[in-house]
């Protein structure tokens, strides 16, 4: 590790964001998250997974409180700059991949940051070889599949060389085999990443640290091991035990 | 297969072939199209009277289809689109234009029949024609044709996206509709009730899929003043060959339009 | 309602591709100038979503045939006359590629009849101004079902028109006006009441997303006397098309007609004919011999035409088999 170890991080002090005026997704949030870390954010459906994640990119400004990625605070003059240090995979794929081929879609980030052609395809190259799809180059981006969908998503964010990565519900829509995969490959990424989902195995292969969502507020925040196993915790905050710990006779006899 | 099912497998089929390796896929997407347009346009410039002129341009459809190999039996699903319409245009010409032009062998001819017969040709030959260009050419590459052509980036990049979209929604809204088949047995189309709710729940459906993509491309550096922030798959370099095609056939085509070859080989045959 | 190449002599498509590529033009430089970088992608898939909507068979009540979405109407509410009439460009342009669905010289007239009706006539003139005084879902029903007739009779005029200068047809103008503007006047009525039915759903649930409609003021208008005319008329209208439409019950205006005029449907030849066509064609045994059998007698131009076409079109397929012989054996 250098000595620049600190650069990468993010805080969030009492945000509070609601779409309407009466209806807050999120309230007062206070977090903060450091290089290297492996966040995990779960909750139920609805619990402000998602919002958060677009908060930490600019998607929506209009929040209370303050958050700042890499220092630079979160708001609409500084967009382009945090965009360039923050990756964010999108749930659905297909939002994402907009252009028609890998190719194509990959470059879109780095050619609207002006890079030269070659450095362009240079990083096309490198992007697609991280998440080991290059034989997908130049395929159109409708007819992948969906495990070849998410890891081309992927790889349209990485050609950014960014230092943070925010994946919205990773798993959803891939077979256990392209999932394993994925988790393979996520593991082998050294960026800070977040990642928000309710499929706690998912969560529990892939982070160290798990933060525990529910009507817009942290329950819990900790170590991925111990909130995960807490099955009165999960419980009254309407998630379940991860499938691994529930063992086969709970599942009938429950 | 309905008709949604049906839209998209043809367009996985034309896109297999555009996307295939043949001679006439090699060539460069603008001269296709320059080409494409100008047979049409000379094609229908022929007068209703002059079915000879007109069938001389039958050479170029002719030709490429036996050159490239290209398989004639998709087209005629094409060819039986626009024949009705053409039948409707046409059908009173014979009624109605009862000038005698000729005769073949012992029948008489009258200029109706020959004037339905030349807009029956030319149907046909246009429509052939645009299957040509299609089933060599992607989207994609018409497209960086069209903007060689001064086409507005704004609607290109709209094109592409529309395109990039609809296999998408076409199966949606196949699955809605097979949904839809399931729980209402015996009917044929949407019922009265559900008019507004199916196609308006897929309306929503698209409107968020529209805000997710925008979102997505706001992330990755686009904010619409940029004006080339769509790019299009690189065109491929003309070749010294690919100019002499596009002049072959474009003088050809016209000296075509202006010689009546058929009539003068024919005229020799017949004298010899 | 596509026209296809066939039907436009030259002059015809290109004074429409002038005229439709004008009404482009403008609509670009206003587009830009709302300097929203959204419009995009909301413009493609809006244009993914009327392709796809358009396919959807909707059930005319006590007719058992259907009718289908009206595309130019429903973008011009959505996205307003402008990226409503370029999204329509590229719906059609795709169409005409892709489906051969209009041709590729006609796209110009296409555009003309079936977009700059719609988008300008239907959003700028009519739904603007009905909107003015407040919405709600009698008058977006009122809107839509005017905006429709209105529209396709214009529409199906425009056709009528383009074919008769370009020669085509020797179909008097007014027979040829009087066959087809009532056909479209029924499929006006049903489009116009699916769009407005899929519009009202749009009112309901997200009513924010319709165009020229501001998100403050949303409350329902009371039924102003215009309106209430304007829906009289519709009503008349309704009545009026109704007993056409009870009459038959056609898939789709055009083909109904063909329907009426050839008594077959779609002109079903059954695949097998198709597939001896093709077989004709690869083959190209090009004329049955009874051309010949008269030889001596007074052909004139039309058998040496024949006899030309036939020569012609075999040295054709020799020269193409020849070519590709030798390139084989080149490889």
């Amino acid at each position: 590790m250098r000595e620049k170890m600190s650069h990468i991080h993010i805080t969030l002090s009492n945000v509070t964001f609601g779409y309407e005026k009466n209806q807050k997704i999120l309230k007062d949030i206070t977090l903060s998250f450091g290089e290297n870390e492996r966040v995990g954010i779960i909750g139920a459906n609805g619990a402000g997974k998602s919002t958060l994640l677009k908060l930490l990119v600019g998607l929506y400004t209009d929040f209370e409180g303050s958050i700042r990625v890499e220092e630079i605070p979160v708001e609409k003059k500084m967009l382009s700059r945090i965009r360039e240090k923050i990756g964010y995979v999108f749930q659905d794929s297909d939002s994402q991949l907009f252009m028609s081929t890998v190719y194509d879609d990959v470059a879109f980030a780095p050619r609207n940051y002006g890079f030269s052609e070659e450095e362009v395809e240079r990083r096309v190259n490198e992007a697609l070889e991280a998440v080991h799809i290059s034989y997908l180059r130049d395929r159109h981006t409708y007819k992948l599949s969906g495990g070849e969908k998410k890891l081309a998503s992927i790889a349209t964010i990485l050609s950014m060389t960014p230092d943070i990565i925010l994946m919205d519900e990773p798993s959803v829509a891939l077979d256990p085999k392209n999932r394993r995969n994925l988790i393979q490959i996520l593991n082998g990424f050294g960026h800070l990443k977040i990642i928000a989902s309710h499929d706690l195995d998912f969560i529990m292969d892939t982070c160290s640290r798990v933060i525990l969502i529910n009507h817009g507020r942290v329950i819990k925040d900790g170590p991925a091991g111990e909130i995960l196993t807490d099955k009165e915790l999960l419980e009254s905050n309407g998630l379940e035990l991860p499938l691994r710990f529930t063992g086969r006779e709970s599942l009938f006899s429950s | 297969m309905n008709k949604l099912e049906n839209a998209v497998y043809e367009m996985n089929l034309l896109e297999e072939q555009a996307g295939g390796c043949g001679r006439l896929n090699s060539l460069p997407a603008l001269f296709k199209v320059i080409i494409t347009v100008w047979y049409i346009l000379l094609t229908v410039s022929f007068h209703k009277y002059d079915i000879f002129g007109l069938l001389g341009m039958g050479i170029y459809p002719l030709v490429l289809f036996l050159i490239y190999e290209i398989p004639f039996r998709q087209c005629i699903k094409r060819i039986k689109i626009i024949l009705p319409f053409l039948l409707l245009a046409g059908i009173a010409n014979p009624l109605l234009d009862k000038n005698i032009l000729g005769s073949l062998g012992n029948r008489q001819v009258s200029g109706g029949v020959v004037s339905m017969a030349t807009l029956m040709l030319k149907g046909l030959f246009t429509v052939l024609a645009g299957y040509l260009l299609i089933v060599s050419t992607s989207i994609e590459k018409i497209c960086g044709a069209l903007r060689k052509f001064h086409m507005p980036s704004i609607l290109v990049t709209m094109i592409l996206l529309i395109y990039r979209y609809i296999s998408l929604l076409l199966k949606e809204t196949n699955r809605v509709m097979q949904a839809y088949a399931l729980r209402a047995p015996g009917q044929k189309g949407v019922g009265f009730k559900a008019w507004g709710s199916l196609a308006g729940l897929l309306l929503l459906r698209s409107m968020d899929r529209a805000e997710n993509v925008y979102e997505s491309m706001c992330l990755r550096g686009f904010d619409g003043s940029r004006g080339n922030s769509f790019q299009y798959t690189a065109e491929q370099k003309a070749k010294p060959a690919d100019y002499i095609w596009l002049l072959l056939w474009g003088t050809g085509l016209f000296s075509l339009r202006i010689v009546p070859l058929l009539t003068i080989v024919g005229s020799l045959l017949v004298k010899g | 309602m596509h026209m296809a190449d066939a039907l436009v002599a030259p002059a015809v498509a290109g004074t429409m591709y002038l005229c439709s590529g004008a009404a482009a033009g403008y609509s670009i430089k206003k587009v830009r100038l709302e300097n929203d970088a959204k419009k995009i992608p909301v413009m493609g898939v809006m244009g993914a979503f009327v392709f796809a909507a358009q396919m959807i068979n909707f059930t005319i009540p006590g007719t058992g045939s259907s009718g289908h979405l009206c595309g130019g109407m429903m973008l011009s509410a959505l996205l307003g006359p402008y990226a409503g009439f370029l999204t329509m460009i590229g719906v059609l342009l795709i169409q005409c590629l892709l489906f051969a669905d209009g041709g590729i010289l006609a796209l110009g007239c296409n555009v003309w009849n079936m977009a700059f009706y719609g988008c300008f006539l239907g959003a700028m003139l009519i739904w603007k101004n009905m909107m003015k005084g407040g919405t709600s879902k009698a008058r977006i029903t009122a809107v839509s079902v005017l905006g429709c007739v209105v529209t396709l009779q214009l529409g199906a005029f425009s056709v009528v028109l383009e074919t008769l200068a370009s020669g085509i047809t020797e179909l008097p103008f007014v027979t040829f006006v009087s066959f087809m503007q009532p056909i479209h006047l029924a499929i006006g009525l049903v489009e116009g009441l699916i769009t407005a039915a899929v519009l009202c759903f749009v009112y309901e649930a997200r009513p924010e997303l319709l165009w020229g409609i501001s998100g403050t003021e949303k409350k329902e208008g009371r039924f102003s006397l215009r309106a209430t005319v304007v829906i009289l008329a519709a009503v008349t209208v309704l009545v009026g098309g109704g007993l056409s439409l009870a009459a038959s019950s056609f898939p789709d205006g055009l083909e109904w007609s063909i329907e009426k005029v050839t008594g077959e449907p779609e002109l079903e030849a059954g695949e097998g004919a198709y597939d001896a066509a093709a077989a004709v064609q690869e083959k190209t045994a090009l004329l049955p011999d009874y051309a010949f059998q008269n030889s001596d007698s007074a052909a004139g131009t039309s058998f040496s035409g024949i006899a030309g076409a036939l020569a012609v079109a075999a040295v054709c397929v020799g020269c193409c088999y020849l070519f590709k012989f030798f390139r084989k054996r080149n490889l």
